[in-house]
C-alpha cells in the first residue's frame, strides 16, 4: 500500500506537468530532469544526514526534538559568523562549530532533557518547543529577520554538455556522505556507539549491565546537535536562510523519520534522498514549483503516518 | 457540581461580561482593542483546551481553523458581499468543515505523531494559502473597506466569548466532558467500556475548531486588512497551548485565567521589549511544562489553595 501511494506522489507531478505542459520529453528536458534528479538526490544526503540525528534522539530516548531544525538554522549562522567575522571557509570552520554544537546539545540533555526521559511524552515535545522558539528570537535579536547567504563556490561541474551540477550541492553531498559514514562507523564500532544502540534498545538493561544511561542520553544529544548544526554549514553554502527557516527543516527531518522509520538510520538516509528527490520534481513540473515545495514533507509525513505508520523499515511495534 | 454551584458561577460570567461591557464607552479605541484581542485568546485558549486539554490530543497547529476562518469571512464580505455578522457566522460552519476533513486522517494518530501532523497540517494549509492566488489572492492579502468598526467587533468578540465560555463549561460538566477525559487517560479502555472514541475525538476537535475560525473572522474584519503569514501565524498557536497550559489545561477557568495573565504580561513586554518578550516566552513554556505540568490550578489544588471542585 505504501509502494502504491510512493508511486502516485512521484507520479503527481508528471502527471501536473504535462497537464499544464511543462513537459516536453524531448533531449534538453530529458537532460534537465536527469539533472534535477541529480540535484535531489545530493540534497537528499544533507537533509538525511540532520534526520539521521532527530532519528537518534528518538531511537534512544523516544523524544522528539522539536528544536531540531532551529539547530540546523544555527548552524548556519555559525557557518555565516565564521565565513563573514573570522573569514574561515564554512566547511573548515566545522572543526570548530561540531563541537560547539555538541556541547550545546550536551548541555540541553544535562539541564532540560534529562529530567524528562521516559516520562509522559509530550512533556519533552513542548520543551524542546519552547527551546526552538527562544532560539528563533534569540538569533532574531543579534541577525534580524533579514535573508543571509554565503558565497561560496557559486559555480558548477559540467557533466555532459547538457547535466550540471553545482559546485557547493556536490562538496555539501560528499561532505554529508563523509560524515554519515563516519557516525554510522562510530555506532557500530567504537564503544560508545555500542553503548548508545544498547541503550536505545533497552534502556533499563544497558542500565542494568553497567552503562550510564544518562550520560549516553547526553552524548547522543550533542552528536545530534552536531549533525544539526553540520546540516546547516552544508545548508548555508548553498541557500540562503533567516531565523524563521528553521520551523521546515524540523518538519522536513520529521517527515524523513516517518518515511524511513523511525529509530531506524539507514532508513533515515533514503527517506532523506527520497524527499529530496520529491522537493526537486515538485519544483521542477510544477507552475509557480518552487513556492510549493513545501508541500511534498507535509503530504509525505502525514499520508505516511495513515498508510503505514513505521515506515519503510521501521520496527513493527513502538 | 450542584445546580447552584452553577448558578454561582453563571452569576460569576455576569459579573464579568457587565464589567468589560464597560469598557468601550470609557476608554480609549486602544484599550478597546487591547480587550477585544484579550477576549479572542480567552476563545482561542479555551477551544484549544477542549481538544488538547479534555481530550489530550495536543495540537500543536491549532491556528488553522484561525486562518480559515479568517480566510472564509474575508473572502465572504470583499469578493461576495455578504453582511459581516453572516460571514463570521458561516466561517465557523467552514471552519466546523475543515476540522472534519482534517480530523479524520489527523485523529487516527496519538500523542507526539498528532501534535506534529497538525504542525504541518498548518503549515501545509499557510502555503496553500499564499500559492492559490484566485481564491486567496495570494500573499498580497485581502484588504477590506476602511471603516471604524471596533465597537460592533468588540460586542461581537465579547457575545463569542460568554459563548465560548459556557460551551466550555458544559464540556467541563457534561458525559461528553467526562468522556472525552476517558480518552485522555486511556483510549482502548474508554473505548472497551463503550464510549465511541472516533465520533468524540471529532466531535471534540470540530468543537475547538468552531470558535477559533469565529473568532478568527472577526479579528479580520476588526484589523481590515489580512495576509498569510499573519493568520496562519505559527504563534498564534503557541498563545493558545501557553496561555491554556499555564492556567491549567482540562480546567474551564484555566486558560481564561492564563490568557488574562499573560496576555496582559505580554502587552507590557511588547511595547518595553519587541524581541526579548519571544525569547521570554519560549524559556517560559521550558518552565511551565517542566514545573507546573497543570498550570496554575493545579499548582494551588495540589497545595490546597483552592477545592476541587470550585476552581473548574
Amino acid at each position: 500500500m505504501l509502494a502504491g501511494f510512493l508511486v502516485i506522489a512521484y507520479s503527481l507531478p508528471f502527471a501536473i506537468g504535462i497537464y499544464t505542459e511543462n513537459v516536453f520529453f524531448d533531449r534538453q528536458w530529458l537532460a534537465d530532469l536527469a539533472t534535477v534528479v541529480l540535484n535531489g538526490v545530493m540534497q537528499g544526503g544533507v537533509y538525511a544526514m540532520f534526520a539521521v540525528g532527530l532519528t537518534m534522539i528518538f531511537g534512544v530516548m523516544r523524544i522528539i526534538n522539536v528544536a531540531h531544525g532551529e539547530m540546523v538554522m544555527l548552524g548556519a549562522y555559525l557557518s555565516w559568523m565564521s565565513f563573514f567575522w573570522l573569514g574561515f571557509d564554512p566547511l573548515l570552520a566545522m572543526v570548530f562549530t561540531l563541537p560547539i554544537a555538541f556541547g550545546l546539545g550536551w548541555m540541553i540533555q544535562k539541564f532540560l532533557l534529562n529530567a524528562v526521559v521516559g516520562g509522559p511524552e509530550l512533556t519533552p515535545l513542548l520543551m524542546t518547543f519552547g527551546l526552538g522558539l527562544a532560539m528563533i528570537y534569540a538569533v532574531e535579536a543579534v541577525f534580524t529577520t533579514d535573508f543571509k547567504s554565503i558565497p561560496y563556490a557559486p559555480d558548477s561541474f559540467q557533466l555532459t554538455e547538457t547535466i550540471v551540477v553545482g559546485k557547493s550541492r556536490l562538496i555539501s553531498f560528499v561532505m554529508a556522505l563523509v560524515i554519515s559514514v563516519g557516525v554510522f562507523m562510530f555506532l557500530k564500532k567504537h564503544r560508545i556507539g555500542k553503548a548508545i544502540r544498547a541503550t536505545s534498545q533497552n534502556a533499563d538493561v544497558a542500565m542494568v549491565c553497567g552503562i550510564n544511561i544518562y550520560g549516553i542520553y547526553m552524548v547522543t544529544s550533542g552528536i545530534s546537535a552536531a549533525l544539526a548544526v553540520a546540516g546547516g554549514v552544508l545548508v548555508s553554502i548553498q541557500f540562503g536562510f533567516n531565523p524563521e527557516t528553521g520551523i521546515i527543516y524540523t518538519l522536513q527531518a520529521f517527515a524523513i523519520i516517518v518515511l524511513g522509520g523511525r529509530g531506524h538510520y539507514i532508513g533515515a538516509m533514503i527517506g532523506g534522498v527520497m524527499l529530496a528527490v520529491m522537493e526537486s520534481l515538485i519544483s521542477f513540473m510544477l507552475p509557480n514549483g518552487t513556492a510549493l515545495v513545501e508541500i511534498a514533507a507535509y503530504g509525505l509525513m502525514i499520508f505516511v503516518l495513515l498508510i503505514r505508520p513505521r515506515g519503510l523499515m521501521g520496527p513493527k511495534t513502538d | 457540581m450542584s445546580t447552584r454551584d452553577n448558578w454561582r458561577n453563571l452569576g460569576f460570567l455576569a459579573g464579568w461580561v457587565v464589567l468589560l461591557l464597560f469598557v468601550p464607552p470609557t476608554f480609549s479605541i486602544y484599550i478597546r482593542s487591547f480587550f477585544m484581542f484579550l477576549m479572542m485568546y480567552v476563545i482561542l485558549s479555551l477551544s484549544w483546551n477542549i481538544i488538547s486539554g479534555y481530550t489530550g490530543y495536543i495540537s500543536f497547529g491549532h491556528v488553522v481553523f484561525y486562518g480559515i476562518g479568517t480566510y472564509a469571512t474575508a473572502i465572504l464580505v470583499v469578493d461576495y458581499g455578504w453582511h459581516w455578522i453572516m460571514a463570521v457566522a458561516a466561517s465557523g460552519l467552514v471552519g466546523a468543515i475543515f476540522a472534519i476533513l482534517i480530523g479524520y486522517p489527523v485523529l487516527r494518530l496519538k500523542g507526539p505523531y498528532f501534535a506534529i501532523a497538525m504542525l504541518g497540517a498548518a503549515e501545509g494549509t499557510r502555503v496553500i494559502a499564499i500559492n492559490w492566488v484566485s481564491l486567496t489572492h495570494g500573499a498580497d492579502g485581502i484588504a477590506y473597506p476602511n471603516i471604524e468598526n471596533s465597537f460592533e467587533t468588540y460586542i461581537a468578540m465579547l457575545v463569542l466569548m460568554v459563548i465560548a465560555v459556557i460551551v466550555a463549561y458544559w464540556v467541563g460538566h457534561s458525559r461528553f466532558g467526562i468522556r472525552l477525559n476517558a480518552i485522555r487517560e486511556d483510549e482502548i479502555a474508554a473505548e472497551s467500556l463503550g464510549v465511541n472514541t472516533t465520533f468524540y475525538k471529532m466531535a471534540a476537535l470540530v468543537l475547538s475548531a468552531i470558535f477559533p475560525a469565529m473568532a478568527g473572522g472577526i479579528q479580520g474584519y476588526k484589523t481590515l486588512y489580512i495576509e498569510p503569514e499573519s493568520e496562519f501565524f505559527i504563534l498564534i498557536t503557541i498563545y493558545m497551548k501557553l496561555f491554556a497550559m499555564f492556567g491549567g489545561k482540562g480546567t474551564v477557568i484555566g486558560p481564561v485565567l492564563g490568557a488574562f495573565i499573560l496576555y496582559s504580561v505580554q502587552e507590557y513586554t511588547w511595547i518595553r521589549f519587541p524581541t526579548a518578550h519571544l525569547i521570554t516566552f519560549g524559556i517560559f513554556i521550558i518552565l511551565v511544562a517542566r514545573f507546573m505540568p497543570r498550570g496554575l490550578i493545579g499548582f494551588a489544588v495540589d497545595r490546597g489553595w483552592a477545592r476541587k471542585g470550585m476552581v473548574h
